[in-house]
């Protein structure tokens, strides 16, 4: 209780030096407020699909508007199939390419590599979506001899495509907070840059590679045009279900392109903004996980600055 | 004997000429000091002895430092070796982020040196050479983070002695401690030199004249005065030298 | 030997390296197949009439109108954080949203739009909804871009000014503000960058396929690169000349905004000695 008193007598006695205080303390509040709407709005929209179908909207196995049916299983593994085969490529590609430009690359090179990169994650999402559509997707069906290249693998490799800039930058932000003093710890006792690396540089900034990889993760998910343009857009499960040559239907496809054409208030509707709801909690979940992982870290390293 | 000598060093920092001409011979199982105020070179003196001015953007030196009449700037010198031979303590205490054990063993595991039971024998007797032992004898997998500022520093030089260092480089190692800590580690280093090379730097007139027999002061990149501590102390031969161990440069 | 081993493990990690660049180098190579079919006119020239002339301004428009919206918000909240709230749970609660904020896909934030500004605010299929959808985007950015630049502004300006006796709201707008700008600045850019190729966030809030002219007010639909391109290859198939002249001059105006904004950020961190 006494907190809070002097908090709040605090708080009046600052207002009244600078009325200002109370702008700037609503602005703050802002993403408090939206992020809250956001998920207030989705819930709201997306409750009658969620009544209606039940558990069945999340494991049933058929999405079709024709017979006003939908389950979002087919969409839900389609999205995680697309975003694991992604991230299986872009993962290890662009961790090794964030040490190389940290640890390796002469530093009159690095400031330019690095600007390059960032350019490259700068690309719209649409743009990747016309190449691969155009110029990725009839090389994926000559290579594996199949009649339409707009599959899950095409999806993935284009997502990884996209990641890949991400990750590099996030994780070759963690690399190089690694302080300092630990680097050459090591190397003063004979050390070799390689031994540094391995016995220091990634143990320490490990849980910060994970939880951008988490991050990456998030923001593969909810890509939507580039993703939609290759993925073949069919709801099914592939067979078998590793199957990456078989088209599937990510769920923000599905909501893209269906949204145009339902009738607001109607079941459809309903269910797109249910899809919505899965992809928000999803990204929130991931989101939330990795903000714990690297506020857990620190609090272990303790003198580890961030 | 001489264990390192220093001939005709020089080194930049891009345009910066940080060393200026360093002629140097330092003693084996002495103590040498160096002196001088901030930013005149001192730690990169001392970091030029077991080449980690090469890991610094923009770094060239140029001259000879021998150890044991061998130039370790020498093409075919194995760098890692040397800086297994030429042990070195930071001015602020830097213990990785791994166990106490870890941190003594991990030089020990890098070049292999010997595996299973006996690197806890190598542990213990740094830990004991380095005189923490009693400390942290119960919390050897503890974080070596846990430790407190001179129990880290000492956990440091333990570090640096599991390699079987033959000279040991410290770089105002009690800049970050109390007085008591401080007297802790200047016992050790009187102690360290029976059986090492010990070069020290220090800010600290009186800690130089208190551990070392041989001190060196720098100025501006350029070594002004080197001999005896008892010499340099009582009868310096160059002003700038006197003012200095005076006090004179506030 | 170990130093062989070394040099090729390293040459190895330097591979994904090379495959970004080439990425880049592929990327341009593809869309400057296209380059002959822009000319000068396309961008002048209506719609109407063959051309992109609306698409270009209106995606102008909703960048504009979407960082003038996002800015002072941001900007703001920030000053807050960094200068105002103390490190509580309040701070951490703001942190997380902001997070999660820039988390939520651009999709899901069109959904939101629609609903909400579209329909709720009754601001219709407009260039408004657009501003204030995408202005959710580029929010968390700014808010954190500003953060990372005031935090980087020595205390001892700010100090300095208040030594002087000026209010601390004084002190932040008269000294830390101008200091920090170049990074704030920055960091709208880069918000910029990110919006301006947006197709997901503004399919259902502010876009049509063709429009008579440019809209007259806020509360008209806007035609933009993105969304031009996107329908046009998804929904009506078409593979023309027209559709890759749109794909490059999107394609032109993000890269040189994002390369704009990295090189005034390469610029001020080595004219500014405190940014290190
Ligand atoms: N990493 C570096 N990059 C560029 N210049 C450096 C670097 N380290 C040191 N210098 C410069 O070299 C000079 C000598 O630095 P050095 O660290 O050797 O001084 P010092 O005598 O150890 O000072 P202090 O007592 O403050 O530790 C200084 O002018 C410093 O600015
Ligand atoms: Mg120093």
């Amino acid at each position: 209780m006494k907190p809070i008193m002097r908090k709040l007598i605090f708080i009046h006695k600052s207002l009244r030096e600078e009325p200002i205080i109370l702008i700037l303390f609503l602005c703050a509040s802002s993403s408090i407020i939206f992020i809250s709407l956001m998920f207030g709005f989705l819930t709201m929209e997306g409750a009658q699909a969620f009544f209606t179908f039940g558990i069945n909207f999340l494991i049933g196995r058929t999405w079709e508007t024709n017979a006003n049916l939908y389950g979002a299983l087919p969409l839900i593994y389609g999205s995680l199939m697309v975003v694991s085969g992604a991230l299986v490529i872009a993962v290890p590609l662009g961790v090794a390419a964030a040490i190389f430009i940290v640890e390796v690359l002469p530093f009159t090179f690095r400031d330019l590599v690095k600007s390059l990169i960032e350019l490259l994650a700068s690309i719209p999402s649409i743009i990747y979506g016309f190449i691969g559509l155009v110029f990725l997707a009839p090389q994926i069906a000559s290579f594996f001899r199949i009649p339409s290249g707009t599959v899950a693998l095409t999806a993935s490799i284009l997502l990884a495509m996209m990641s890949i800039p991400t990750i590099i930058g996030v994780s070759g932000e963690i690399i190089s907070s690694v302080p300092k003093e630990y680097r050459e710890a090591a190397l003063a006792l004979g050390a070799t840059k390689l031994q540094t690396i391995k016995t220091v540089v990634i143990p320490v900034s490990k849980s910060g590679i994970l939880a951008s990889i988490m991050l990456g993760f998030g923001r593969a998910i909810g890509e939507t045009v580039a993703v939609l343009m290759v993925a073949g857009n069919i709801a099914i499960i592939p067979e078998p279900p590793w199957n990456f040559l078989s088209p599937v239907y990510p769920i923000t496809a599905v909501i893209a392109m269906q949204m145009g054409e339902a009738a607001v208030g109607s079941l459809e509707y309903s269910a797109l903004f249910g899809l919505g709801l899965i992809l928000f909690t999803i990204t929130f979940i991931v989101n939330t996980l990795a903000d714990v992982i690297v506020r857990r870290e620190s609090k272990f390293k303790g003198g580890v600055k961030r | 004997m001489v264990k390192v000598e220093i001939r005709n060093l020089n080194v930049w920092f891009k345009t910066n000429h940080v060393l200026r001409n360093i002629n140097l011979k330092v003693k084996e199982n002495s103590v040498t000091a160096i002196m001088g105020p901030s930013g005149c070179g001192k730690s990169t003196l001392l970091r030029a002895i077991n080449r980690m001015n090469e890991i610094i953007e923009g770094c060239r030196t140029e001259g000879e430092v021998l150890i044991d009449n061998q130039n370790i700037y020498d093409k075919n010198t194995n760098v890692y070796e040397l800086r297994r031979r030429v042990g070195m303590v930071f001015q602020k205490p830097n213990p990785l982020p791994k166990s106490i054990f870890e941190n003594v063993a991990y030089g020990v595991k890098i070049h292999r040196m010997t595996s299973g039971s006996k690197i806890a024998d190598i542990v213990k007797r740094s830990l004991e050479e380095a005189a923490l032992w009693d400390e942290v004898k119960d919390r050897l997998n503890d974080s070596a983070l846990t430790l407190s500022g001179g129990q880290q520093q000492r956990l440091c030089i333990a570090r640096a002695l599991a390699v079987n260092p033959e000279i040991i480089l410290l770089d105002e190692p009690c800049s970050a401690l109390d007085p008591i800590a401080t007297a802790k580690i200047e016992m050790l280093i009187r102690k360290l030199s029976e059986k090492y090379t010990v070069i020290i730097v220090t800010h600290n007139v009186q800690q130089a004249a208190r551990v070392s027999d041989y001190a060196a002061f720098l100025y501006l990149g350029e070594l002004i005065e080197y001999g005896p501590t008892r010499q340099i102390f009582e009868n310096p031969r160059n002003e700038l030298t006197e003012k200095y161990i005076t006090g004179g440069f506030g | 030997m170990n130093h062989l081993k070394e040099k090729i493990f390293f040459a190895i990690l330097g591979i994904p390296v090379l495959i970004c660049l080439a990425a880049i180098l592929w990327i341009i190579l593809i869309l400057s197949t296209g380059i002959s079919t822009l000319r000068w006119e396309l961008l002048t020239t209506s719609v109407l009439q063959g051309g992109i002339f609306e698409m270009v301004i209106g995606t102008l428009y909703l960048l504009i109108g979407a960082v003038g919206v996002a800015t002072p918000i941001g900007v703001l909240a920030a000053i807050y954080l960094v200068e105002y709230s103390s490190k509580g749970r309040f701070a951490r609660i703001i942190d997380q949203a902001l997070n999660n904020m820039a988390g939520v896909p651009s999709i899901v934030v069109g959904l939101f739009g629609y609903t909400f500004f579209s329909r709720l605010l009754g601001l219709g299929i407009s260039m408004a909804a657009g501003w204030l959808t995408l202005m959710l985007m580029i929010l968390p950015i700014i808010v954190r871009g500003t953060e990372e630049a005031l935090k980087m502004i020595p205390s001892s300006f700010k100090e300095a000014a208040l030594a002087l006796g000026a209010s601390r709201w004084r002190a932040i707008h008269s000294v830390v503000l101008p200091a920090a700008a170049p990074g704030i600045i920055t960091n709208i850019l880069l918000g910029m960058a990110r919006v301006a190729g947006e197709t997901a966030a503004i399919l259902f809030t502010s876009c049509v396929l063709v429009t008579r002219g440019l809209p007259k007010s806020p509360l008209e639909p806007v035609m933009a690169l993105a969304f031009n391109l996107f329908v046009k290859i998804t929904v009506l198939g078409e593979s023309s000349e027209r559709v890759f002249g749109i794909a490059i001059v999107l394609f032109l105006i993000v890269v040189s905004i994002a390369a704009a904004a990295i090189v005034l950020r390469i610029y001020y961190r080595r004219k500014q000695p405190w940014l290190r």
